[in-house]
C-alpha cells in the first residue's frame, strides 16, 4: 500500500477529527467546572462574612510595649490564639502546635510566613512582661498582645472568645475557663477559619495551605 | 505570683505523670502513692493540683461510662 493513499488519508482525517472534537469537549468541561470551583469558593467566603467574625478593631499592647491594632496585621495570613499564661495544660499545648504549623508553612517557599498571635483572656495578670516571659517559649514570631479588661473583652467579643474566670483559692490564683480555638485570618482581615484540639499540627497545615492557594485565586 | 515557666510546666506534668502511672498500677489507691502525691502536690501550683485531679476523675468517670459500671 502507498503511504498517502485515500484511505490512510481518510482515517488519518477521522482520527484528528475525533480528536480534535474530544479535546473540545474536554475543555468545555474543564471550564466549567472550573467556573464551578470558583462560584463555591466565592459562596463560602460569602458565607463566612455574613458570619462576620473578627470584623470588628482591636486595639492593645503587645509584649514589647508597643501598641498594635488589626490594621497592623492586614497584608498578613494570622493564626489567632485566645489564652493565658497560667494555664495548666491546654494553651502550652495549642500554642506549642501552632509553633509547629508555622515552621512547617515556612519550609514551603512558596507560601507567604504567617503571623501567630496570641491574645491573653486574663489581662489582670498578663501584662506585657507576663507576656514576654511565656511568648519565648514558643515560635520566634510569636507575639502576645494584651490590654486592659476593656480592650481585651472588646477584642474577644470580635471572635465571640468565651471566657471566665475561676474562684481565686488563697495564692489568688485561678483559671481562666475559655474557648479553644485557632482562628485563621486572611490578609484582609477576614476570619476564614478554625481548628479545635481535635486538630493536629499537619492537618491545619494542609488546611492553611489550601486556604492560601484558594485565596490568591479569588 | 508569676506563672510556672517552661521548665516549671514540665516538671509539674512530670511529677503528676508519675503520680497517675502510680495510681493506674495500684488501682487508684491513694495510700500506695503517698510519695507521688506529695511530689505532685509540691511541683504544681495549688490550682493545678485541683485542675488536674478533677481531669484525672473526669477521664476515669468517661471510663466507666464505656466500659459500664460492674466491669473492672
Amino acid at each position: 500500500m502507498v503511504p498517502g493513499s485515500p484511505k490512510d488519508l481518510k482515517l488519518r482525517t477521522r482520527l484528528l477529527v475525533t480528536l480534535l472534537f474530544g479535546g473540545g469537549l474536554l475543555g468545555v468541561w474543564w471550564f466549567v467546572h472550573s467556573e464551578k470551583q470558583q462560584k463555591l469558593r466565592q459562596q463560602r467566603v460569602e458565607q463566612l462574612r455574613q458570619v462576620a467574625l473578627g470584623q470588628g478593631t482591636f486595639s492593645l499592647m503587645d509584649h514589647t510595649g508597643c501598641r498594635r491594632t488589626k490594621r497592623d496585621f492586614l497584608g498578613n495570613w494570622v493564626l489567632l490564639y485566645f489564652g493565658f499564661t497560667h494555664c495548666p495544660d491546654i494553651c502550652p499545648e495549642e500554642l506549642e502546635k501552632l509553633s509547629t504549623v508555622v515552621v512547617t508553612l515556612d519550609r514551603d517557599a512558596s507560601l507567604p510566613p504567617v503571623q501567630p498571635l496570641f491574645i491573653t483572656v486574663d489581662p489582670e495578670r498578663d501584662d506585657e512582661a507576663a507576656l514576654a516571659r511565656y511568648v519565648k517559649d514558643f515560635h520566634p514570631r510569636l507575639i502576645g498582645l494584651t490590654g486592659t479588661v476593656e480592650e481585651v473583652k472588646h477584642a474577644g467579643r470580635d471572635y465571640r472568645v468565651y471566657a471566665s474566670a475561676g474562684p481565686k483559692d488563697e495564692d489568688g490564683d485561678y483559671i481562666v475557663d475559655h474557648t479553644i480555638l485557632i482562628y485563621l485570618v486572611s490578609p484582609d482581615g477576614l476570619f476564614l477559619d478554625y481548628y479545635n484540639r481535635m486538630k493536629s499540627a499537619e492537618q491545619i497545615a494542609d488546611s492553611v495551605r489550601k486556604h492560601i492557594k484558594n485565596y490568591a485565586t479569588l | 505570683m508569676t506563672a510556672p515557666n517552661s521548665a516549671e510546666r514540665k516538671t509539674c506534668w512530670d511529677a503528676r505523670d508519675h503520680l497517675w502511672k502510680c495510681l493506674d498500677d495500684n488501682d487508684d489507691n491513694a495510700a500506695s502513692c503517698q510519695r507521688f502525691q506529695s511530689e505532685f502536690e509540691a511541683k504544681c501550683p495549688a490550682q493545678w493540683v485541683k485542675y488536674f485531679t478533677k481531669r484525672r476523675d473526669f477521664l476515669k468517670y468517661k471510663i466507666i461510662q464505656i466500659r459500664g459500671p460492674h466491669q473492672k
